[in-house]
């Protein structure tokens, strides 16, 4: 009985916390006259489409913002991941001299808030004539500190036998590390993909300061710009909103495991 | 033979770490130091010259009252890390034993971590939409005549944005809990039962300081990640009305993209890096007060 009683408490404040997201879509395929009326209806009485074709047609539309943001997460994430596992390697199954002054200095470079960095980043970019294109995303989203920890965990953890026994066979650091531990290691390989991309995809602030060219917009700033150009149409701004969840939402769903496991397992054990 | 080969094994390791060590170098060690170098010059983009001011930017700062205001705002955005882990808190222990559809009720409490905070954003601009927005007509309907303005009013805006902020870091908090909560052994807790404690002593005395090293991580970790948001706040206020929204970080993406006073902004954002480091200490030395390690 209070098992029950629990359970519909807890029903009633995670209906709360998806309250925004059903209001969304709910909104998303009203009438305007719709949005505020009272009493509440969930369900439109005329629904509409209209909304949701706008957002995806017209001369800057979100197949654009799609196609670069996509572009822009999957480069980064394969990189990140990829140069993660290896520096977690190292940090985790390599004795070598400064290794754990070298750890250190990541461990203060996760607390280097990223507006410290934009303006010599701008300078940069603008020298390398990378300002206002994809590069000037993509380069640094290759390189993760929180991956490295996450990954470097997941190292520790592995028995030290396994690799002692295949360098006794004559096997190096490189054949190790890619014929035992990146097939181990691939649950967290796949949670620090997923959760990377969901870095990128959501990155607002890079794509604010580096991008400049509306066709070179991620879905981030494409919804922003479509906000401020479409400021009263409710209708409109609820349609761009759902465009803009829906990628991650269905990346969640399908990866709920990995996310979730990952990252409990990454701070509980850290 | 045997230094060679402990060369050899430096070596590795050095090649092992390289890639990500030299990215992370370039994007993001260098320019943190270029930055606290910009911080005492009057560089303005995009002249190619700039001059030595010595402490000039810092002494403008500590005079700055937009600056003290931008701290405020922060502060008061940042109470809603503890709020959001303390309901993580309770929400976990419930949903740990006592609830039917555990994993359906996780889902839907870390649905809003993985979402693009901008899209959502602008969701809850209209769900605090003054006039008939949601919220207001629901605070009318329960008999509040003058409900706040929210976003629209410079007393409440920056309340909002804690709203959305305890809404959207608690799915995170209450999964790293469950994961701390699932270590607890089952002794520990029959151990109390033994003693006859009650439910609210066994949640004060025994699990509260179990957790207590996940309370501390929580906590840094959120006081960190909610300092350098940005986001949210330059695309559904852009630090309005008035100053009322404006954070440190959207302060220093202003100073430095709007105005174009790159110096300052520097000097402001190697303040915001000292505020970090600061909160981290704290908490680092007032953990011996109340984390318990087993």
């Amino acid at each position: 009985m209070r098992k029950l009683i629990s359970t519909i408490v807890m029903f009633m404040f995670a209906l709360i916390m998806i309250y925004p997201f059903l209001w969304m879509i709910s909104t998303s395929f009203k009438q305007p006259f719709e949005v505020f009326q009272s009493p509440f209806q969930w369900i439109s009485d005329q629904p509409t489409l209209k909304y949701h074709e706008n957002v995806w047609t017209g001369t800057a539309s979100f197949i654009t913002y799609y196609w670069n943001s996509l572009k822009i997460s999957i480069i980064s994430t394969i990189g990140a991941v990829f140069f993660a596992a290896v520096a977690a390697y190292g940090f985790s199954r390599i004795e070598f001299k400064g290794r754990d002054t070298l750890f250190l200095i990541y461990l203060v470079a996760m607390m280097i808030p990223n507006q410290i960095i934009f303006i010599p980043k701008f300078i940069m970019f603008n020298a390398l004539g990378l300002y206002n294109t994809h590069w000037a995303l993509i380069l640094p989203g290759l390189f993760t500190v929180l991956g490295v920890f996450m990954l470097r965990q997941f190292f520790i953890a592995v028995p030290k036998d396994i690799s002692e026994s295949a360098m006794l066979d004559g096997a190096g650091h490189f054949s190790i590390f890619l014929r035992i531990m990146l097939p181990m290691a691939k649950p967290s390989l796949a949670t620090l993909a997923i959760i990377d991309f969901s870095w990128h995809w959501n990155d607002f602030e890079n794509a604010l300061i580096f991008l400049l060219d509306e066709k070179l917009y991620t879905v981030s700033l494409g919804l922003q710009s479509f906000v401020l150009e479409n400021s009263v149409d409710y209708n409109g701004m609820m349609a761009a909103a759902t465009a803009g969840m829906v990628p991650m939402i269905i990346v969640f769903l399908i990866g709920q495991k990995f996310i979730v496991e990952g990252l409990a397992s990454s701070a509980v054990k850290g | 033979m045997k230094l060679n080969w402990m060369r050899r094994q430096q070596l590795v390791g050095y090649m092992f770490i390289a890639p990500n060590m030299i990215g992370v170098t370039a994007f993001i060690i260098l320019p943190a130091l270029f930055s606290i170098f910009l911080a005492f010059t009057n560089w303005e983009f995009p002249q190619l010259s700039a001059d030595f001011v010595g402490m000039s930017n810092f002494s403008r700062l500590v005079q700055d009252e937009v600056f003290y205001n931008s701290l405020k705002n922060t502060l008061i955005f940042l109470g809603s890390v503890p709020i959001s882990v303390g309901l993580g808190f309770l929400a976990a222990l419930v949903l740990n034993k006592s609830v039917y559809f555990k994993k359906v009720l996780r889902t839907m409490f870390f649905l809003p971590y993985i979402t693009t905070g901008v899209a959502i954003a602008f969701v809850w601009m209209l769900i605090f939409q003054p006039v008939n927005g949601p919220v207001n007509t629901l605070l009318m309907n329960l008999g509040i005549s003058n409900p706040p303005g929210w976003l629209s009013s410079t007393s409440s805006a920056i309340f909002v944005f804690d709203i959305i902020w305890i809404w959207f870091l608690l799915g995170y908090n209450i999964i790293i809990y469950l994961a701390a909560l699932q270590e607890i052994s089952s002794e520990q807790l029959e151990a109390s039962k033994i003693d006859g404690a009650r439910l609210f002593h066994t949640v004060r005395y025994v699990i509260w300081p179990l957790v207590s090293p996940t309370t501390l991580f929580l906590l840094m970790t959120g006081f960190i990640v909610s300092i350098k948001q940005m986001g949210i706040f330059q695309a559904v206020t852009n630090g309005g009305p008035g100053d009322s929204t404006t954070v440190l970080s959207l302060y220093i993406y202003k100073t430095a993209f709007r105005y174009y006073d790159m110096g300052y902004a520097s000097a402001i954002s190697v303040a915001l890096l000292v505020i970090i480091i600061l909160i981290t200490a704290i908490q680092w030395i007032a953990q011996k007060k109340w984390v318990h390690y087993s």
